[in-house]
């Protein structure tokens, strides 16, 4: 399984960006129900994966902090359900 | 079995993700005065060109067309910009929207513009109906059923505009190109708000 989506939260981030081409910030805490700090944390190390893009920019003075998954973030998304799925079946 | 997560720990997990997509409908966004601003655009230039041809007009006035267009062209650009940066989401869906949006019109546009020869006088009016049909309908599959009237508007327009008298063919497209395209956009506006 994929060390990094082991972590519900960074689950639920992947999944969260799985549709959408551009989440902002205080979506994806509302998304995966996580405090802004912890779900920083989190976010930081997707983009250091490289599962995630992120993008900053200011709109009408105010910061604008935006999530986009990669190619890579989904291919490791869609292979670690795959694999939870095996778990579960495996143990029916 | 992975030692590092549990099966219990694996169908928390899994719920929670199929809870995730199950909340994240992307619904797709238009931009209801894109529509209005073409439909117009389209709209004035299909009457101004049939008028000039009609020698109702003098020929001097077919230069507001480019005018019309390049300032057409400059505020969807800005205003599609603006837009890009201030949504705090964009779908998958919404961008393969944009997609089909300036690919088409843009085609359109190109035609319009270099295969003049090719469809002359009214033909160029009826590729803008085509092009804007395409896009009506393609947000209409997507569940929108203004969109889907919308579309179907802009084709009635086209079958009326070629089965009517010749001299009525302009006025037709054009009013197809206002209630279709243009009127979408005002329904778009208004549900907004």
């Amino acid at each position: 399984m994929d060390e990094l989506l082991l972590s519900k939260v960074r689950l639920g981030v992947v999944a969260a960006l799985l549709n959408y081409d551009w989440v902002a910030f205080s979506e994806l805490t509302r998304s995966v129900d996580a405090t802004a700090g912890n779900l920083g944390a989190h976010l930081l190390k997707l983009v250091e994966a490289g599962y995630v893009d992120e993008e900053k920019s200011f709109v009408n003075r105010r910061p604008l902090t935006r999530y986009r998954l990669t190619k890579r973030g989904r291919s490791a998304f869609a292979a670690h359900v795959s694999q939870l799925q095996a778990l579960l079946k495996a143990v029916r | 079995m992975d030692p590092r997560l549990t099966a219990p720990q694996a169908r928390d997990h899994i719920e929670m993700v199929d809870r995730i997509l199950a909340e994240s409908h992307p619904r797709l966004c238009s931009g209801g005065e894109f529509f209005v601003l073409w439909g117009v655009i389209s709209a004035y230039i299909t009457v101004l060109s049939e008028l000039v041809a009609r020698a109702a007009l003098p020929k001097p006035v077919l230069w507001t067309i480019p005018a019309v267009l390049a300032a057409g062209a400059i505020f969807s650009i800005v205003r599609g910009a603006q837009t890009r940066r201030r949504v705090a989401r964009t779908s998958l869906v919404q961008r393969e929207f944009f997609n089909v949006l300036w690919l088409t019109l843009g085609l359109a546009f190109v035609v319009d513009i270099a295969a003049f020869r090719i469809f002359p006088g009214l033909a160029s009016a009826a590729i803008w109906s085509v092009a804007e049909a395409i896009v009506l309908l393609f947000i209409g599959m997507h569940g929108n059923r203004r969109a889907q009237l919308a579309g179907v508007i802009v084709v009635v327009s086209l079958v009326a505009a070629n089965f009517l008298a010749s001299n009525l063919a302009a006025y037709v497209l054009a009013a197809g190109m206002l209630g279709g395209y243009a009127g979408f956009g005002l329904s778009e506006l208004a549900a907004r708000d």
